[in-house]
């Protein structure tokens, strides 16, 4: 379970490029909860998913991971809990190490490094299983370099790679948007696959309405760093796409207007 | 050249063979220039022969030689990371304080050792020549070192380390403690180099305030030579590989200063190295651009 109170973040606090990227988040994620996060550019969505993994310092309000208080916790300690797929494909493994190096690392999450050998003949076993999943033929390049992988095979590797450690929570930055339209409906299919089986808590930052909709079973927007409509239930069944981009559109050009429909949608 | 001079050339190829991979450490896993190495070598061989000269063990001292390399390190690290000064500058900071601490340390510019047993005294009973066995021992010195910088960086530990020099960002996202991986590396690799000096000043007899001059150059050309050679992904072929490059680049050195028809003097080794590194560097890219400039050709 996830828990932020009243959540504040402040870039550049007291200067004239101050900016108030999270402005009092309150929400509440049940365990084993699939909540999708929309907005438009600069609406908080990167800085919220940061911020509860810890790459980013609140500047008020707490964060809760089932009933510990995580606020004070650095990011590398909040990886016990938590497993990543960031969107650029490149950032989520080594590219001068090789496949199984790199997934030897993600095997490795949130333990403390000791001086036994990375890598060993059951490790290998096991990579070469997760790999087969992915029928991109990664399976028999394990000793390959990273950096010589496509793309979309990198990202299929990162997102592979944030499942071989038990974690109880899975952010997800936009971690299709770089990709090809077949290669990210491969990718979100074995994200839905693992998520299922390993029962995640999940928070997905996604640009994709339809996206939005169809996978998980909440839908949050955030608009200049707050929460504007929370969406779960029979409500969130009802919602097309264009209901989304209307609340949307409403959001960018007229904020004014919007306040209005906060009250009317009714939190 | 003689055999004697050979020999010399092959002892400081080996000894130069621990620095080139402190120097390895430092550039290539972890992707931080640290030039602390010219004064850390200095270091390590004022020390041990300081040391030495109080009467120490001379395995004593040269570890304790080596201990105060690696807290150099540390120092440039802590430079870096806690005030987020830029690392060259760090580095540069650390090995400028080090020549005033190196004086201190010996308190003249040079120590003679001549006389003082050292590592090599309990192996003469052995009864091999001078020469030889001192070249046996800097080859077992550095081989067992290479080994064990190899064995490290295949544990849990070194591959974290290696990540954190490729991708800080997904080496922190998987748990890793970026800085402590930077302190750990920075001290190792100042240590090796601590450990040449040491062996430096054991085997040719002395300690000077300005023997660690260029020793980044010396190094990163090993590096780079034995990269050339090997184009392998094994990290031992790769830590080995920085052996066999710092004693190429000290048979080229050694050849083109007794050509006589180049008329190189001895004074003009850091010219030549300087040059030989600056070529090293800049091949590939040439190689790359002569290729793009050919295929381009062939397309027209």
């Amino acid at each position: 379970m996830i828990r932020c109170d009243n959540l504040h973040v402040t870039f550049n606090h007291g200067l004239p490029t101050e900016k108030l990227a999270l402005r009092g988040v309150d929400l509440t994620i049940p365990s084993g909860e699939f909540v999708t996060v929309i907005g438009s550019n600069g609406a908080g969505k990167s800085t919220l998913l940061n911020t509860i993994a810890g790459d980013i310092d609140s500047t008020r309000g707490k964060i809760w991971f089932a009933d510990r208080d995580v606020t004070n916790l650095p990011a590398t300690a909040r990886t016990k809990d938590i497993a990543r797929v960031f969107q650029d494909p490149l950032a989520g493994t080594c590219g001068n190490l090789t496949v199984e190096e790199n997934m030897a690392l993600a095997y490795g999450r949130g333990k403390r490094g000791s001086l036994s050998f990375a890598l060993n003949d059951t490790l290998r076993k096991i990579f070469k299983e997760q790999l087969s999943r992915l029928n991109l033929g990664l399976e028999d390049r394990l000793s390959a370099e990273m950096g010589l992988l496509s793309g979309g095979q990198r990202q299929s590797v990162s997102l592979l790679m944030s499942a071989l450690q038990p974690s109880s929570i899975l952010l997800l930055d936009e971690h299709t948007a770089a990709l090809d339209p077949k290669t990210a409906a491969l990718i979100m299919d074995i994200s839905s696959q693992i998520i299922e089986e390993k029962q995640l808590t999940v928070m997905m930052v996604t640009h994709s309405m339809r996206q939005a909709l169809d996978h998980g079973s909440r839908t949050i927007m955030l608009h200049e760093g707050k929460i504007i409509f929370d969406l779960s239930g029979d409500q969130r069944a009802g919602y097309e796409v264009k209901d989304l981009l209307q609340l949307f559109a409403q959001a960018r050009n007229d904020g004014e207007e919007l306040d209005d429909d906060k009250l009317l949608l009714g939190e | 050249m003689s055999l004697y001079a050979f020999l010399g050339t092959l002892e400081i190829g080996f000894i130069y063979g621990l620095v080139a991979m402190g120097v390895y450490l430092t550039f290539r896993i972890l992707d931080f220039p640290d030039l602390t190495v010219d004064g850390s070598f200095t270091l390590g061989a004022a020390m041990t022969a300081t040391l030495i000269v109080f009467g120490y063990n001379p395995y004593l001292a040269t570890l304790l030689g080596t201990f105060a390399a690696a807290f150099s390190g540390i120092v440039t690290a802590w430079l870096n990371l806690r005030f987020n000064i830029l690392h060259l500058l760090a580095s540069i900071l650390t090995m400028t304080a080090l020549y005033t601490i190196n004086l201190r340390v010996m308190g003249k510019p040079n120590i003679a050792l001549i006389m003082e047993p050292t590592m090599l005294t309990p192996f003469e009973a052995l009864g091999i020549p001078a020469m030889y066995m001192k070249v046996i021992f800097v080859a077992v010195c550095a081989v067992i070192g290479g080994l064990l910088v190899a064995w490290f960086l295949n544990t849990q530990y070194g591959l974290a380390m290696r990540a954190v020099g490729s991708n800080k960002r997904m080496a922190q996202a998987n748990g890793i403690v970026v800085n402590q991986k930077v302190y750990v590396g920075l001290a190792l690799s100042n240590g090796l180099v601590g450990l040449g000096g040491a062996l430096f000043a054991q085997t040719n007899g002395f300690a000077d305030s300005t023997m660690g001059i260029g020793t980044i150059v010396v190094g990163l050309a090993a590096v780079i030579i034995g990269e050339s050679l090997f184009a392998t992904r094994s990290i031992l072929v790769i830590v080995m590989s920085c052996i066999v490059g710092s004693i190429l680049y000290r048979v080229a050195v050694s050849m083109a200063l007794n050509a006589d028809f180049l008329g190189f003097q001895a004074s003009d080794l850091n010219l030549l190295t300087a040059v030989l590194v600056a070529l090293a560097l800049v091949f590939p890219k040439l190689r790359r651009e002569w290729k793009a400039k050919k295929a381009k050709g062939e397309r027209a």
